[in-house]
């Protein structure tokens, strides 16, 4: 991970010309085109997921049997389901569904996962094991199967979804901080600071968190992209949102019987759903090459 | 010089892999071929393959609760009665029959000169053999369907047998049409196969069953009631609904069943092809748990049959196949009489809600499997109840866990149902139990399947009386006025009766699909 001579370079660099690390980044994460457009689509997404239900075009809820199954068209942009609801409609009150889901998820597994890894890291011994050994366990299931298994126990329902991939988002993120963390603490600095008689807590929040943080906001845009997919993906197996809701796993799931004759009521909620966890994954590419210090030595 | 052996390694593995898998290609591609070549020139005529939604499960006739594998049996046993496309009785191997006025003694004359496709003569030995088969045994199926109150069999004659109940059994009467007759020399010798390759006096006999690949029978040339037919019928379970229709586009099967609703429209504009639909026995509906807050005022439920639209209904939710229900039972059972439906009347809805004092409706639960449909049947319901305030609440479980929250509970007061949307499905013949589980008291769970917990002890007095007789014009009477009271009680929201749908190719003709669902292609000819 990050070397300690790179660090000091930008120290030194940080104190000569008023160096702005916002500024500097935009300068590099500029030329990430694709990784730029990505970002925009989020931004836009997440706009329509606050203002989506004062914007949408028809309600998402009101049904009109005279107008089922209807392809695209003027009038429904994304035609219409089942029960003769607007599609597009549902997909944009729908986005704040997927959005809240995913990044709760994702930021509470980082929560705790960067707890854990900085412990396991920093202290090493019998907790660095016991901590590690659990990830293993957890990493040893695959992401959706133990995703199910939870909601399984917890019982289907939006919010333990959000706990669903929430746990098998933390090993992952430990794994992490702990690499970092070994790092960083033998860098000089957390030396001295120790030495100083600075509080564990201290170095490790003040001194040993922030070497992590380039790394972190990699993984959670990726992460975030994961985190659609698996609960859209609980979702469609009847696990996630009540079947009524506008959340995309829930159209596509309920779409698959027109799969055949009427299939823009799967491709639809398919497309958003492909879209934004591209964009999240363009985001994460982008990040990394402009972030990772491995990259940028190379 | 390692790493190429192991490449060396690796690619002969896969040559061989590749090998063996292009074995089992052409033997299957072989088998297929010769079939389609022969379906395709002298053929057809001699051939039908005909593929099915599921696996079938058992070929024991006196143990099979699948539609499936009793239409399979259909064509290869015969039992005493029999049903017509109607779903109404008719004698097959019994030539005439007569039931006591105690509805308690039941004598069959039997056709003589039938014989068993092992050669076993049919007689009244062998109907005993079968009738004490099930007697005997607890663990088929149709043991406690009727068969466990059997007191006595008798042997009047060579073709003449006497069975004797302890109690009388309304539906026995169909159950002697369920009750397949397997020879007795199997039931003695060999009973282990009869749920594998059973022996019976049908028009085709048994020649090989694999599991989930196919199950294949021949025509019986020494068949008692002669006639033509196909030389080999084949049934392949397809239970992916693009395959099934793919096939029969194809013309790799000459009949499907059933044709998924939502391509229906894309194969009766094929070429080749014909859809055909039959009202079914199936009932949708909603029961109402009658016995507690809000739904045991009648009012609310009656609010609740204004407030679904069930055209709309059978648009969004079927397809647009299948009829109103505008009974408590479907059109094709006997005794069915039309009741002048709950029209779709969302004023007079709120009207009554605002009667039983829930001007600004409540909340409440509805339960479902997690079957595609019934997701599908409960978000409508939802939506038509909202209309009047109702908030409805979706909880769709896995079937195991939806039964034992149902029938677990021991009494009316330890249920927490409030709305169930379900469906039930009975013999056409056979009103006992498309009434008597469902409405008398007697069929609280975990007892029977009377979900609502509808209670009214004149209409318990009306299928008591119905059951214990054997009075055709006294039933029908008793019956018509039970569909009336039940009807105006409101223990469901009164919802749909299927329609099956099957698809053959236009050059075949004679297949039937009757109310319960069975498929009959015992007189299908292909031209």
């Amino acid at each position: 991970m990050t070397s300690p001579t790179t660090m000091q370079n930008s120290q030194v660099q940080n104190t000569q010309k008023k160096y702005s690390p916002l500024k500097e980044f935009w300068k590099s994460f500029k030329k990430q085109k694709a990784a730029l457009v990505a970002s925009i689509f989020i931004v836009l997404l997440i706009v329509v997921a606050f203002i989506g239900p004062y914007i949408a075009p028809y309600d998402p809820f009101e049904p009109n049997y005279d107008a089922l199954l209807e392809g695209p068209s003027a009038s429904h942009l994304a035609g219409t389901d089942e029960y003769g609801r607007d599609i597009f409609s549902r997909l944009i009150v729908g986005a704040k569904i997927s959005l809240m889901v995913s990044f709760s998820a994702v930021f509470l597994g980082l929560i705790l996962g960067t707890i854990l890894g900085l412990i396991s890291g920093y202290f090493g011994g019998w907790i660095d094991k016991i901590i590690m050994r659990s990830c293993d366990v957890l990493f040893s299931f695959p992401d959706l199967l133990l995703a199910i298994a939870i909601v399984a126990l917890l019982g289907p329902g939006i919010n333990n979804v959000i706990i669903a991939v929430m746990i098998f988002s933390v090993p992952s993120f430990a794994r992490l901080v702990r690499g970092a963390t070994l790092n960083a603490k033998e860098n000089v600095y957390v030396e001295a600071a120790q030495s100083m008689g600075a509080s564990h807590v201290r170095v490790l929040w003040k001194h040993i968190f922030p070497e992590t943080i380039s790394e972190l906001i990699i993984f959670v845009t990726m992460r975030i992209g994961t985190a659609i997919l698996a609960a859209s993906g609980l979702s469609f197996l009847g696990l996630g949102a009540s079947p009524e809701m506008p959340e995309w796993g829930v159209m596509l799931s309920s779409g698959r019987d027109y799969l055949g004759t009427s299939s823009h009521v799967v491709i639809m909620p398919g497309i958003a759903i492909f879209l934004t966890v591209l964009a999240f994954n363009l985001i994460g590419d982008g990040l990394r090459d402009v972030l990772d210090p491995k990259i940028k030595n190379n | 010089m390692n790493y190429v052996k192991k490449l060396v390694f690796v690619i002969l593995c896969t040559l061989l892999l590749a090998a063996c898998s292009e074995k089992d290609n052409s033997n299957a591609s072989n088998t297929g071929d010769k079939s389609t070549t022969e379906s395709g020139t002298a053929s057809s005529k001699n051939e039908l393959v005909i593929a099915v939604n599921e696996n079938f499960i058992s070929m024991d006739p006196h143990n099979t609760g699948d539609t499936n594998s009793s239409s399979v049996q259909e064509t290869m046993l015969e039992g005493l009665l029999g049903f017509d496309a109607d779903g109404q009785i008719i004698k097959v191997l019994a030539d005439d029959y007569s039931i006591s006025e105690d509805a308690l003694v039941y004598t069959f004359k039997l056709k003589e000169g039938v014989t068993f496709h092992d050669g076993e003569q049919f007689n009244a030995e062998a109907v005993k053999a079968n009738i004490e088969r099930i007697m005997n045994d607890e663990s088929l199926r149709l043991y406690s369907r009727g068969f466990s109150l059997i007191s006595n069999v008798e042997i009047l004659g060579d073709y003449e047998i006497k069975v004797t109940l302890k109690e009388p059994y309304g539906p026995m009467i169909t159950r002697f049409g369920v009750a397949k007759m397997i020879s007795p020399k199997m039931i003695k010798e060999n009973s282990a196969d009869i749920p594998k390759k059973p022996v019976g006096t049908g028009p085709y006999k048994f020649v090989e069953w694999v599991q989930g690949d196919h199950l294949t029978i021949e025509n019986f040339d020494g068949y008692w009631d002669g006639g033509e037919r196909v030389a080999k019928i084949t049934y392949k379970p397809v239970p992916e609904n693009g395959s099934r229709v793919a096939m029969l586009k194809a013309g790799d099967a000459q009949v499907i069943y059933p044709v998924p609703a939502q391509n229906i429209d894309e194969l009766s504009n094929s070429k080749g092809v014909e859809v055909n639909k039959v009202p079914s026995t199936i009932a949708h509906y909603v029961s109402l748990n009658t016995y507690k807050k809000p739904l045991d005022d009648i009012k609310v439920r009656q609010a609740f049959n204004y407030a679904v639209d069930k055209d709309a209904y059978l648009k969004v939710v079927n397809a647009g196949l299948g009829l109103p229900l505008d009974s408590i039972i479907p059109s094709k059972t006997v005794y069915y009489k039309q009741q002048k439906m709950y029209e779709h009347n969302i004023e007079k809805a709120k009207a009554l809600l605002a009667e039983a004092g829930y001007p600004d409706g409540f909340d409440i639960e509805i339960w479902g499997n997690t079957n595609s449909d019934t997701m599908k049947g409960m978000q409508f319901i939802q939506q038509q109840l909202g209309q009047i305030g109702v908030k409805v609440e979706i909880k769709s479980m896995e079937e195991g866990t939806l039964s034992d929250e149902i029938y677990g509970a021991q009494t009316p007061e330890d249920a927490k149902l409030q709305m169930w949307y379900v469906s039930w499905s009975a013999y056409a013949s056979d009103i006992t139990n498309a009434t008597k589980p469902l409405f008398h008291s007697v069929s609280f769970p975990p007892n029977g399947a009377n979900t609502a917990y509808y209670h009214n002890t004149e209409a318990d007095q009306l299928m008591d009386e119905a059951n214990s007789i054997s009075d055709v014009d006294r039933q029908a009477e008793l019956y018509e006025k039970l569909q009336e009271i039940v009807y105006q009680d409101t223990p469901w929201i009164f919802l749909g009766v299927d329609e099956v749908v099957y698809g053959v190719r236009s050059n075949v003709s004679g297949v039937q699909v009757n109310p319960t669902g069975g498929l009959d292609v015992k007189n299908a000819k292909v031209e």
